[in-house]
């Protein structure tokens, strides 16, 4: 066993998706969740968010099978797509930022 | 005052004295203000149902009117130029953000078409006077400003008002009428304007701003200082006023209540600056790094906003916590009564230049806007000196002064060297697109424009090519898709991988024609980002018209290929779309710093052509697509067919 598998996984909600877990819509929360090996990035995030009713509705489609529009899921820093999609495994010690969706200004 | 024209319109009493007439649909006047500010004439051109439905208002019914009547030979500053103001069927009429205008010429930055949007209560007030819209064409022999009041229209001597900005220009015609708050619009030019800045903007209602493509300097050749409408004492009818109050409780629910839309309801574009410095998209220095020396948690939107003593500045019948006034509290500005900067104001007054005093960014912004330059292009002009000068591309003696990252009083000074066309500010006033060029050697690689001329936004698009692509293709001087909203509404993927060229084009591609439905009602970007079913809704409500989600994206298509034949008709095609070197460079550091967009952009135009059903090598809307859209007009334009 190596030590990333002894790790969890960070998952941090910032700016106005902390109100789904109990925040006021700023700042970020930070969370930590156990991966066993094999666990994906979207086995994480829906054992995360099923503890969170109102993430859960804004996170997911309505099929809860793929992600819905409006909240950017990053991991690692790099927005999903880019290095991970939502079945890529995740290893311990990896980060989730759940970044609410800005367009224009 | 002596008018230099006057004119009372005959149509006051009749539309007072009842309804408009069963032929013309709910949410229109059935009129457009006609003004030639070369003769003083002023007259009202009737439009009917079939013209309405198939132009709407805004930017629709502005292509339409710019594709007919200003030829290729009638460039951004020949008189011919049409400047048309344009409100749309819902502005009005309580929908939440139904007071503003859309401005279409053609523009300084690309001369070529432009559309561009502002809020506050210029639509409404118009509305109310008995205008769906105002076309001007001509040139004042003397500085001029437009004054309506119901039926009275009249073309008055500015003399008065000359150099003053935008702000003083309200305050000075307020005094001059007696009216303030609601009862009075005005939308003005600044010192820019008047000396023809290439990037000058358009003000109006303290803080809303009509800014792309140099309309400003359009409004300036023509010798219009402003256009200061009285609210109208006309009432507006809807054929279903009931289910036009529904949608517009559905609507203002969806911004309430929806993920992507109520931190906008809260907090209007604040926000923004956090969570595009994430992804890498917050221009910083001039696109020299995305990296921040300070604490990104003080940027968060409450932090921007409860840092000033502040209260709401809601538009016409808006009910969004967006759009504040807010008092600069320390420094040397301290006291003063500025607009709450949008996330524009904090990138291009801010970020873009190395400054980070918000207080500063704040103060600046407000000046950009009394000037009157789009805030954008500010942003690149300043911090492409500030670039220069720092590597010894420009000297301080070609500048007249040393001008560092984050010097808020040197690029104040500027501002006012551009907006006077001082010195340096002479060149700096024609862009920075012409300015690199002008200047050439290592300095002209470090500009950010579009190889169009047209301004990019407040981002850093190295970290979001689908606005870099659509600012680049767009036919109208600006972004033309827009920002992907409800896109699964018509059948596009909810999210894609941001640096895969190919899904960035199809989905940049795929909205394209959302954006011009939304701009051709008369309301605002911000409180139309609902479902277009709840748009459609509104507009079948208001008008009587059994408008779907199709009819809005097959409008949408329509007037983008009306915008691209204009275009292609002034020489614009497409060898331009382009970034220039620096705006489309790899960036160095942050989120987005492994990827490269130039190195996929051939094929992202080719999937973006295939999209929207242009012809890649001409640019033309194919033939299909125009007999698709109903455009047989225009196809026989284009392809002599």
């Amino acid at each position: 066993m190596s030590l990333t598998d002894t790790l969890p996984v960070t998952i941090e909600v910032t700016t106005w998706v902390t109100k789904h877990v109990g925040g006021d819509g700023s700042g970020s929360r930070s969370f930590e969740e156990a991966v066993t090996p094999g666990q994906t990035v979207g086995d994480v995030l829906r054992r995360f968010s099923k503890r969170f009713p109102d993430l859960d509705a804004a996170l997911w489609d309505h099929a809860r099978a793929h992600l819905g529009e409006h909240i950017e899921v990053l991991v690692n820093d790099a927005v999903l797509g880019v290095a991970h999609e939502l079945d890529s495994p995740l290893k311990g010690g990896e980060r989730i930022t759940l970044l609410g969706q800005f367009m224009g200004g | 005052m002596t008018p230099t024209a006057a004119v009372t319109l005959a149509t006051k009493t009749s539309r007072q004295a009842k309804p408009a007439t069963p032929a013309i649909p709910g949410g229109y006047t059935g009129k457009l203000l006609r003004v030639n500010l070369s003769t003083g004439k002023v007259w009202t051109q009737p439009w009917g149902p079939d013209e309405m439905r198939e132009y709407l208002g805004g930017i629709g019914l502005g292509a339409k009117i710019l594709y007919d009547e200003a030829g290729p030979r009638v460039h951004w500053d020949h008189p011919d130029n049409r400047l048309i103001l344009a409100t749309g069927p819902l502005a009005g009429l309580p929908v939440w953000g139904t007071g503003g205008l859309t401005v279409v010429t053609r523009g300084a930055m690309t001369d070529g078409a432009t559309s561009t949007q502002a809020q506050g209560f210029f639509g409404a007030a118009l509305k109310y006077s008995g205008y769906d819209a105002i076309v001007i064409q001509g040139q004042a022999r003397r500085l001029s400003y437009l004054y309506i009041n119901d039926g009275v229209v009249e073309i008055r001597d500015a003399a008065h008002l000359r150099g003053k900005d935008t702000w003083e220009t309200q305050q000075a015609l307020e005094a001059e009428h007696g009216l303030s708050g609601h009862r009075l619009s005005v939308y003005s030019i600044g010192p820019a304007g008047e000396n023809l800045v290439r990037f000058a903007a358009i003000q109006g209602d303290y803080g809303h701003v009509a800014s792309k493509n140099g309309c400003g300097a359009v409004m300036g050749k023509k010798k219009l200082k402003a256009v200061c409408v009285v609210r109208g004492t006309g009432a507006l009818r809807a054929h279903d006023p009931r289910g036009v109050v529904q949608a517009a409780d559905d609507i203002a629910h969806d911004l309430k209540t929806d993920p992507s839309a109520r931190t906008l309801y809260q907090w209007g574009t604040l926000p923004a600056v956090v969570v595009l410095y994430k992804l890498g998209v917050l221009p910083i220095k001039n696109y020299t790094t995305n990296l921040s020396t300070v604490d990104m948690s003080e940027w968060e939107a409450p932090k921007l906003r409860h840092l000033f003593a502040h209260r709401g500045h809601q538009c016409s019948s808006c009910g969004m916590h967006h759009c504040h006034m807010q008092v600069i509290g320390n420094g040397p500005h301290a006291g003063e009564v500025v607009d709450e900067p949008e996330y524009e104001g904090w990138s291009g007054a801010g970020w873009q230049i190395g400054l980070t005093d918000k207080e500063a960014i704040a103060w600046l912004n407000t000046r950009i806007d009394r000037a009157c330059v789009d805030i954008n292009e500010f942003g690149w002009v300043c911090g492409w000196v500030m670039e220069c000068l720092e590597k010894g591309y420009l000297t301080k003696k070609q500048v007249g002064f040393h001008l560092a990252w984050g010097d808020v009083e040197g690029a104040h000074r500027l501002l006012q060297m551009i907006s006077q066309r001082e010195g340096f500010g002479d060149i700096l006033a024609e862009g920075v697109k012409r300015a690199a060029e002008k200047v050439g050697g290592e300095a002209a690689r470090c500009a950010i424009y579009t190889k169009k001329g047209a301004a990019p936004r407040g981002h850093d698009h190295r970290g979001r090519w689908d606005e870099m692509l659509d600012t680049c293709t767009s036919s109208n001087g600006t972004m033309e898709s827009a920002n992907p909203t409800h896109q699964t509404e018509i059948g596009l993927p909810g999210r894609i991988s941001p640096f895969d060229g190919e899904q960035v084009a199809r989905l940049t591609g795929g909205i394209l024609g959302r954006r011009h439905f939304e701009d051709s009602l008369g309301g605002c970007s911000f409180t139309f980002r609902t479902r277009v079913e709840n748009l459609a809704r509104a507009l079948s409500a208001a008008t009587g018209w059994p408008y779907t989600l199709d009819d809005a994206m097959r409008f949408g298509r329509r007037t983008a290929a009306i915008l691209r034949a204009f275009n292609l008709r002034c020489g614009i095609g497409p060898e331009t779309e382009y970034p220039s070197e620096r705006y489309g460079s790899q960036p160095v550091d942050g989120p987005a710093k492994d990827h490269a967009v130039m190195a996929q952009w051939e094929k992202m135009l080719d999937v973006w052509y295939d999209t929207v059903g242009y012809d890649r090598k001409t640019g033309k809307p194919t033939p299909e697509t125009l007999k698709a859209l109903g455009l047989d007009w225009l196809a026989k334009d284009l392809w002599r067919k």
